[in-house]
């Protein structure tokens, strides 16, 4: 049944047979580790950022961290691992195996320089040696020198003029990737498609810090007594890659196809980028966390979900979602709706009533005898907090009220003491946006 | 491992991850019904918590500031019909929540969280301003040295007099080395010992009065728990049966250094243990793990109604054991020099519900046989020594000689005598003993104000 979904996707031209590629980081070292995740499913890579062999990149140790929820793994990933530190002969000899043995395989080769001679070097020795595109790293947050990684990123100038040096000496596509430390992408994606970039992907590594040693007070990761702000990643950091790739999918003035990154961990978080805008992805936490086996599930569980809604090709699925991305002052708020409880599943834990408690509208009783709660409609701020709460799926819903149907006002402690407070209603008029 | 290493220690308990794993799986329920199942008070819902919150010294300071020996708790108690049969993470419905359809393991956390205590050398309670109220406690078992670590955390002068050469009472003396080692226990008792309670062990209070004249002695209050030792027998005049043991006799020398001469009586024999309670199910798995050949559980009802609790049952089961159910045990067949040969049993079928509410055993007229047996173990139960009265003689005492409380204060009829676990109870659970000196340690600090 699988087989009769079409997953394969043009990206800039270029064709991969599903929209799952390795991101340039450990997970695309070495051609050994790639051919492994080609094996695996992944239809292609990019590969680990090249370096022009100026300046000695020696990683530090030990390199990466992480963030735990719980007793759940890795929900974030710090990492200060440098770009590649193999020698440039090494990495262009590795595209020569990937390309003989995976010719159907698109390698994307990540590159990074320091000024327009550098970058144009690598560019050039990427699409000699059968690179098939090359990726733009503009955003590497934790590079030990000004005037790299994601500093270019930020210098807007800088980017689209290392692009279109690029951009002249080489045939091949070219992918800006961008970091996320910034407000809004847009304006550096509109620069780098200025300087000729085809397509951007996003979001590298967002700056953080995983977390601090209570006994020696280094932040991690401890290398030997330093710690750094280096590159957060990971299931954490998803809402933000979707935030900046929907953004940019929305700018119709840029419209250029986009590589989506962070946090991708199953078909669903994929499914979810390409719905905002996204034709690929790419992956690199997850594979840290589960290796490369997390393909399969992505490719069959993408398989059936679009036979089962009928979708004969992927490619009708990107930006499926972005006609219901609005802004917020697009809501309709004379609509307005209740949590709802099934009390059949009921299992009486009441952290439905303490949330309700202590940071919603107070609109459950707690029936001690029956070790239940009992909701207080018109007090319920919809706010769902109890449902995200709620250990029984699909005991607790929102449900729309009828058009007359009023929320009461959060009480006044002590009305009496209205008489004193010092008060003057506003009464001035003035635009709906910000001016100073 | 060596196969007596295996008798002598526990298993292993949950590690740190396993337990904040353990501790993540918990609802963190808004009436914590956990809390309100456990006898003795020992907030499983805030150490829980605290642990998920990573407040682990909190979580350990909870357990012990509630109960003294909450290690030996979490080993030992039934919690599938404590705190965790209350857990709403195991709610037997329809709806079970992915992960929450059984009971957070409360006792393994509280065991962990204790033992991470001594590995991580946590002291909860400071040395406190000491007072000079002198208060005797009659038995160093779970009652006794609640109360006495309950007094101590005050300042009050405790001394503890036990009747055995060791502290510890039936945690020493009464369960079995792999259920609950020494190692564990000599652990607890130090953080007992460190509150600066005097143990004056070999010290039975026995003879005429001996209870009521420490209060003469300089001591404001005494608390008598010295437990239940006497053994019930079906034979009383058969003591001197080669091969008959009580149930306390036989778990006592498998601790006290009488190992090996106990394992030798055991080992390659047919051995039949009667009974149906726990402390049965401790000597019939305690019977295979010495290497006996046979094991018979004798008892006079059915499988469902002996009171062990279930998964002792089929632990025994899986064990190996022979259950014979629906048999009531006559008298014992012996060979020369008084050796016995063989237990004289006589089937029973149920009837009518009897006072307990199950359903009375009634002999089957002409059904008797024997079973051949080297060694037979009696576990039906402890009860207190015939004189003992006499060692309290204004203390008034029920039919079995058990003394009277009253249950909200452990007061006896004697001002200033208190009493609790099971010289009060009957065979009861350790938390329970727990709780009866906990509950009586306030008795006594209201009754020393007066």
């Amino acid at each position: 049944m699988v087989n009769n979904v079409d997953l394969s996707i043009d990206f800039c031209g270029v064709q991969f047979k599903n929209p799952f590629l390795l991101s340039s980081s450990p997970v695309s070292n070495s051609a050994e580790m790639v051919a492994r995740s080609f094996d695996a499913g992944w239809s292609g890579v990019v590969f680990k950022t090249l370096n022009s062999d100026r300046l000695p990149i020696v990683h530090p140790s030990p390199r990466m961290h992480c963030v735990d929820y719980g007793s759940k793994k890795e929900m974030a990933v710090q990492n200060v691992e440098m770009i590649s530190d193999r020698p440039l002969k090494h990495n262009l000899t590795e595209f020569l195996y990937l390309k003989k043995n995976y010719p159907d395989h698109p390698i994307i080769a990540s590159i990074m320089g320091f000024f327009t001679d550098e970058w144009v070097y690598l560019a050039k020795a990427a699409e000699d040696n059968g690179a098939d595109m090359l990726e733009l790293n503009f955003s590497c947050p934790h590079m030990c020198i000004e005037g790299a990684g994601h500093k270019v990123g930020q210098a807007f100038q800088l980017l689209e003029g290392f692009t279109a040096a690029v951009k002249e000496v080489v045939s091949i596509p070219v992918i800006a990737k961008m970091t996320p430390n910034i407000t809004d992408m847009n304006e550096p994606a509109m620069y780098a498609k200025k300087g000729g970039a085809d397509a951007i992907s996003a979001i590298n590594t967002v700056r953080g810090i995983s977390s601090v040693g209570l006994d020696d007070f280094v932040p991690t990761p401890n290398v030997f007594g330093k710690g750094a702000i280096s590159g957060t990643s990971g299931p954490a950091v998803r809402p933000i890659g979707l935030n900046f790739i929907a953004s940019m999918a929305q700018n119709d003035q840029l419209n250029l196809p986009l590589s989506g990154i962070g946090g991708i961990e199953t078909w669903i978080d994929a499914l979810e980028y390409m719905l905002l805008g996204a034709s690929t992805i790419q992956v690199t936490s997850g594979i840290m966390h589960y290796g490369y086996r997390i393909v399969d599930d992505m490719i069959e569980g993408l398989s059936d979900y679009m036979i089962e809604r009928g979708v004969g090709q992927i490619s009708d699925l990107v930006g499926k979602a972005l006609p219901n991305l609005h802004e917020t002052e697009a809501f309709d708020l004379e609509r307005q709706g209740i949590a709802q409880y099934d009390m059949d599943k009921c299992i009486g834990c009441g952290q439905c009533y303490i949330v309700c408690q202590d940071a919603a509208g107070q609109a459950i009783e707690w029936d001690a005898e029956s070790r239940r709660p009992n909701l207080i409609e018109d007090k319920c701020l919809s706010c769902m907090l109890c449902k995200f709460v709620c250990p029984v799926p699909d005991l607790i819903s929102h449900k729309e009220m009828p058009k007359e149907w009023k929320r009461q006002e959060t009480a006044v402690m002590d009305s009496s003491l209205e008489k004193d407070i010092k008060y003057e209603p506003f009464t001035k008029e003035g635009p709906n946006e910000c001016v100073i | 491992m060596s196969h007596l290493d295996k008798f002598k220690e526990m298993r292993k308990g949950l590690d740190l991850v396993q337990a904040i794993a353990e501790a993540d799986r918990c609802l963190l329920c808004h009436d914590a019904p956990c809390s309100q199942g456990c006898p003795a008070d020992t907030k499983p819902a805030e150490f829980i918590r605290k642990l998920r919150f990573k407040n682990i010294t909190g979580a350990i300071r909870t357990i012990k500031e509630n109960n003294i020996l909450g290690g030996a708790c979490g080993v030992l108690c039934p919690t599938s019909r404590l705190c965790e049969e209350k857990c709403s993470a195991m709610f037997k419905s329809q709806n079970r929540p992915a992960g929450a359809d059984r009971s957070i393991q409360i006792g393994e956390i509280q065991r962990f969280l204790v033992e991470h205590s001594w590995e991580r050398g946590v002291k909860i309670f400071e040395k406190p301003e000491p007072r000079s109220e002198k208060i005797a406690v009659v038995g160093s078992g779970p009652g006794g040295l609640s109360c006495a670590a309950e007094l101590a955390k005050e300042g009050y002068q405790v001394t503890i007099f036990e009747a055995r050469p060791e502290p510890g009472g039936v945690l020493r003396y009464g369960v079995v080395s792999y259920r609950f080692d020494m190692n564990f226990l000599e652990h607890e008792l130090e953080d007992v010992k460190a509150l600066g309670i005097k143990f004056q062990c070999n010290s039975p209070i026995e003879g005429k009065n001996a209870a009521e004249k420490l209060l003469q002695d300089g001591f404001d209050a005494v608390f008598l728990a010295p437990g239940l030792w006497d053994a019930a027998t079906i034979k009383p005049d058969g003591k001197d049966i080669q091969g008959l043991f009580s149930s306390v006799d036989y778990l006592s020398a498998l601790r006290d250094g009488h190992f090996e001469k106990m394992e030798k009586n055991i080992k390659g024999k047919a051995v039949a243990v009667i009974g149906g309670g726990s402390v049965a199910m401790d000597c019939i798995e305690s019977a295979v793990r010495l290497g006996a050949k046979d094991v018979y559980l004798i008892y006079r009802r059915s499988y469902s109604q002996m009171p062990a609790e279930p998964d002792e049952r089929i632990e025994a089961l899986e064990a190996g054991v022979h259950f014979v159910l629906l048999n009531q045990p006559l008298d014992y067949v012996t060979a020369k020099k008084n050796r016995l040969k063989g237990l004289k049993l006589v089937r029973t079928r149920l009837g009518a519900l009897d006072a307990s509410g199950r359903r009375r055993p009634e002999e089957i007229t002409g059904s008797e046989w024997t079973l051949d047996a080297d060694v037979v173990i009696e576990a039906i139960g402890n009860k207190a020594p015939d004189e003992s009265p006499e060692w309290y003689p204004k203390v008034d005492v029920d039919g079995n000689k058990l003394i009277k409380t009253d249950p909200e204060t452990g007061r006896t009829s004697v001002p200033g005598l208190f009493a609790g676990g099971d010289i009060v109870r009957g065979p009861a659970l350790v938390v329970q003993a727990v709780q009866d000196g906990k509950v009586a340690a306030r008795a006594i600090k209201e009754y020393l104000k007066q």
